[in-house]
């Protein structure tokens, strides 16, 4: 794998890694993905399985029912007038 | 053997049981590591545990990682809830594991669990916690979670029952995901009567999970065992002549059938394909300003401020994201992460095929317990391929059950039945009668009557 | 010159997509839950109200209805969103494949497909300020094929699509937000989150004129996403955005495959198409009828109730006075009925007498009838006694119009007749002047 490759991955993962951890995962990285390129070899038939049973959509009518504890969800993070304070833009 | 729950609650518990149990936990807990929580506060009734990634209101439910410390959710699990509303339990604490779920041995994680029978080899992962609990305390049932192994890992290297339902029969609400399409919450006991019992309490439908939609239940006796040849070959010799002892034993009762099973063998890859890509897409909400670890600098822009918080992962955290994120990128999703899906569906009608005449029986890993310090040096695939043999049902989201088999070395050996999709009552059954002429070992009893 | 949209509107739900949080509240944060809020542990839970109205919305464009509707996970970082992936469709999507008729055109609709809205950012200062009252709202997405050649098909288009989602009952107070697809040449550039039909339009102005300044100086048009600035009514270069291969969309493993075969949508109305069936065979333009029905249900169904009894043009007639003086934002059948049989008595209606209609009381519209020689006589007598009004007037012929009123409402007059007999001579007077 390619540095620039593994930086692309990097930003858009927003992951940073120590000089260590970069040489190690770039081994791992081509390591797994020998071992995922076993696939390859596979003749796929049939359609995706995007779960293992099958699950038969159910849906929720549109009712409102508020959610008891709206304020504990603001607990921990930094607000301002009642505003949740995020990082800048 | 009987139901440990129906034991606990039919005896008179003297009036300090619990304020001791807990003082005894607590010093035994320093050296095993099975809790990050102990409610020291819990109600009286049959002792449970939560794996560190299922919800429970106002406890710290970490996922085994650093990016959710301090995470105490406002809302229970719906298991949680069912459990908490059912007064034979009493919540207990909340066990360690491999950081979101993502290890065989339970070392993925600050402060890793140890082996209930001896504390330099590994736990299993990922529900280590789960599993030594269970191991350690009389009366305890722990409830955890399996991707791709993670119950009955575990489970088969502390000597206990490792029980995970039907993918879909427990709802997840209240799951921290790993992989969406994969994730079961399930159940570690003593016994498989206990793991019956806590099944019932937290399986059917809920309308906060989509796919929460198993409802009917069988108990479909097989007449046949499966023995995959391939798989088997993978084993260590010492695994090998163990379980070759366990199919005579069972060989009066049933028809054991070698065979072989392609699509079986070759489950890792489409399954670790699966799984990664769906955990990059769960991981990426980890950000920092909401709930878990916490930045503060808001006047740094926010890629920066995200990639602050996000260093934070462990090192398989980091690796799963990467190549999650990798194989889900367009220009390869189709050669990755459908051609896995597409193999799953394969692989279930395989399975499938066979299980509607008879169980599939392996060990439950192809190694004795390793010890702690020898996991460290496993490369990544090395450590993955240990998932053999419990991959192929988590894939598939068949029922499958680890029960202790055997004793080498003063170490326990886990064995592995599968059933179809909804069959889970046939192999907690076929456990019930295997326990009947089995004698479990542990090395502590702790809340002994 | 090719232009494609990607139009975002609000359905009409009165839960979230996902929770049952309600999509109104006034407190920041105050309609949140785990799962709007994206807290580990929450799944989403699919609001049957919201596929139902996407489902009309992607019927009346014409797209086949998908059986199975499944969402997929589209992955990027940004503090508004809060799981860091937007629960969105692709192939999935309720339709694909349809049409809106513009006159005798067809804008092609690629697909209609259901999203979650991200929460709602604010900037004070330098910090950024989060509301997630807003986050998980139910959208649909409108994204068509790049077959708007310019700016009058855009606003057509716009008008048409107004319209068919306001006979569908979805929100057009909220304006219309789109992002706009500009190609002059080969290359394509995208313009995110234009707020407006009037902003969009500047963004088409501004950005033809751009690239074509741009080609005509042999200079290279990029590939790239821009942003609409109100204020200087220009275009810039965005931050740098994620593309598809990055978003690295995967199916939402937390939902399924839907099939919504089964589900109720209402029926759309083509206002445009109305318009012209009810003004075939009268003397009022299609276009005259479809100004006034095309936002407007309970004028519709006015014309549709009086059209077998009154002609189209008093009908229309009556409507129109009504909106200019009319009380109530709808018109009572019984006063409208009044307004009508007026006007085909010939008569005008002015403001009082829509006042008493409304207040049940007989409208003031009955006049003096005067002979030509008395209605001289009067005329010329007021404009004798004002004197600074004949002056106005010659300097500002509008004011005519407060001559008419005035000896009008002064003699209980009919103002069409003084205006008959004041227009020769007044011009007379103004001559002499």
């Amino acid at each position: 794998m390619q540095d620039k490759e593994f930086d692309r991955l990097l930003k858009i993962t927003r992951l940073r890694v120590s000089d260590e951890e970069r040489v190690q995962i770039k081994r791992d990285f081509e390591q797994v993905m020998a071992y995922f390129d076993e696939i390859s070899s596979v003749e796929a038939s049939g359609e995706p399985a995007y779960h293992p049973v099958d699950v038969p959509g159910r849906l929720r009518d549109d009712t409102v029912k508020p959610f008891a504890d709206a304020e504990s969800l603001k607990k921990r993070s930094k607000t301002s007038n009642g505003y949740i304070v995020g990082p800048k833009l | 053997m009987t139901s440990y729950i129906e034991e606990f609650n039919g005896i008179e518990k003297p009036k300090d049981y619990y304020d001791d149990l807990f003082v005894q936990l607590e010093k035994l807990n320093d050296e095993y590591h099975a809790f990050n929580v102990i409610n020291k506060d819990a109600d009286c009734g049959f002792l449970f545990g939560t794996k560190a990634n299922i919800c429970v209101k106002g406890f710290e439910t970490d996922a085994g990682s650093k990016m959710l410390k301090g995470y105490a959710p406002s809302f229970n699990a719906t298991a949680v809830e069912r459990m908490l509303s059912d007064k034979r339990f009493a919540f207990a604490g909340v066990t360690g594991m491999d950081e979101f779920g993502f290890g065989t041995f339970g070392t993925n994680t600050e402060v890793p669990a140890r082996n209930a029978f001896d504390k330099e080899y590994a736990a299993g992962g990922s529900s280590s916690g789960a599993a030594v609990a269970a191991a350690l305390m009389k009366y305890h049932v722990s409830i955890a979670e399996s991707t791709g192994g993670s119950i009955a890992t575990p489970a088969a290297l502390n000597g206990v029952v490792g029980f995970t339902p039907t993918y879909g029969s427990v709802s997840r609400y209240g799951l921290i995901d790993y992989a969406n399409s994969l994730d079961k919450i399930g159940v570690m006991a003593r016994s498989s009567e206990d793991a019956r019992i806590v099944f019932d309490r937290i399986r059917g439908r809920d309308e906060y999970d989509t796919t929460c939609a198993v409802e009917k239940i069988t108990s479909e006796r097989r007449k046949k065992i499966f023995v995959i040849n391939g798989m088997l070959e993978k084993a260590d010799a010492s695994i090998k002549t163990s379980f070759e002892k366990l199919l005579n034993r069972l060989g009066n009762a049933y028809e054991i059938e070698h065979v072989d099973s392609s699509m079986m063998e070759m489950a890792i890859a489409p399954y670790y394909i699966i799984a990664m890509a769906e955990a990059s897409t769960n991981l990426a909400k980890y950000t920092g300003y909401k709930y878990g670890l916490m930045a503060e600098d808001f006047y740094k822009q926010y890629n920066e401020f995200f990639t602050d918080v996000r260093e934070n992962f462990g090192m398989e955290a980091k690796r799963r994201i990467l190549l999650g994120t990798f194989i889900r990128s367009a220009s390869v999703k189709d050669k990755y992460y459908t051609k896995a899906l597409v193999i799953r569906s394969m692989l279930i009608r395989e399975m499938d095929r066979m299980l509607k005449e008879g169980y599939i029986l392996s060990p439950t890993l192809p190694i004795k317990a390793p010890r702690i310090a020898d996991v460290r040096k496993l490369s990544p695939v090395e450590s993955y391929s240990m998932d053999l043999f419990t991959i192929p049902p988590n894939l598939g989201g068949f029922p499958h059950i680890s029960f202790p088999y055997d004793y080498v070395d003063g170490m326990p050996l886990g064995a592995q039945l599968v059933t179809g999709h909804g069959n889970d009552y046939a192999i907690l059954d076929f456990v019930k009668s295997w326990e009947e002429g089995f004698e479990y070992r542990y090395k502590t009893n702790l809340g002994e009557l | 010159m090719k232009i494609g949209l990607e139009v975002h509107v609000a359905l009409p739900t009165r839960s979230k997509l996902f929770c049952s949080c309600s999509t109104e509240a006034a407190e920041p944060n105050s309609s949140i839950c785990p799962i709007c809020m994206g807290f580990p542990g929450s799944k989403p839970m699919l609001n049957r109200g919201a596929v139902e109205a996407a489902m009309g919305i992607a019927n009346a464009l014409h797209c086949p209805i998908n059986r199975g509707i499944s969402f997929v996970r589209k992955v990027y970082f940004y503090p508004d969103l809060p799981k860091s992936y937007q629960i969105t469709q692709m192939e999935g999507a309720v339709g694909s494949n349809g049409y809106l008729a513009i006159g005798e055109k067809r804008i092609r609709i690629r697909r209609v497909q259901i999203e979650e809205d991200p929460a709602q950012i604010i900037r004070d200062g330098a910090l950024t300020l989060i509301d997630f009252n807003r986050s998980g709202t139910p959208l649909v997405e409108i994204v068509t094929e790049p077959d708007i050649s310019s700016e009058e098909e855009m606003r057509s288009f716009i008008s048409s699509l107004r319209s068919m989602l306001y006979y569908l009952g979805v929100d057009i107070n909220k304006e219309i937000k789109a992002d706009v697809n500009i190609s002059m040449a080969e290359t394509r550039v995208e313009v995110k989150n234009v707020t407006g039909i009037k902003n969009m339009i500047e963004t088409l102005r501004f950005e033809i004129e751009r690239q074509t300044e741009l080609i005509r100086a042999g200079e290279e048009i990029a590939r790239e996403t821009r942003g609409y600035n109100e204020k200087s009514k220009s275009t810039q270069t965005l931050r740098e955005k994620e593309s598809d291969e990055e978003y690295g969309y995967v199916f939402e493993p937390d939902l399924t495959v839907f099939d919504i075969a089964e589900l109720k949508f209402n029926e759309p109305v083509y206002a445009n198409d109305v318009a012209v069936g009810l003004a075939n065979g009268t003397d009022v333009s299609p276009r005259t009828v479809s100004e006034i029905i095309m936002l407007d249900r309970d004028s519709l169904r006015q014309i549709e109730r009086l059209r077998g009894r009154h002609s189209l043009r008093s009908i229309i007639h009556g409507i129109e006075r009504y909106k200019k003086y009319g009380r109530a934002g709808r018109v009572a059948d019984k006063v409208l009925d009044n307004i009508v049989l007026l006007i085909e008595e010939g008569k005008e209606v002015p403001k009082e007498a829509i006042v008493d209609l409304e207040s049940g009381k007989e409208a003031r519209v009955e006049y003096s009838q005067l002979s030509d020689e008395q209605l001289d006589e009067l005329i010329n007598k007021y404009l004798e006694e004002n004197p600074a009004l004949v002056r106005e007037y010659v300097k500002q012929p509008k004011t005519i119009n407060l001559i008419i009123e005035n000896i009008a409402r002064g003699n209980g007059l009919h103002p069409k007749e003084v205006a008959r007999k004041l227009m020769p001579i007044l011009a007379k007077v103004a001559e002499g002047k």
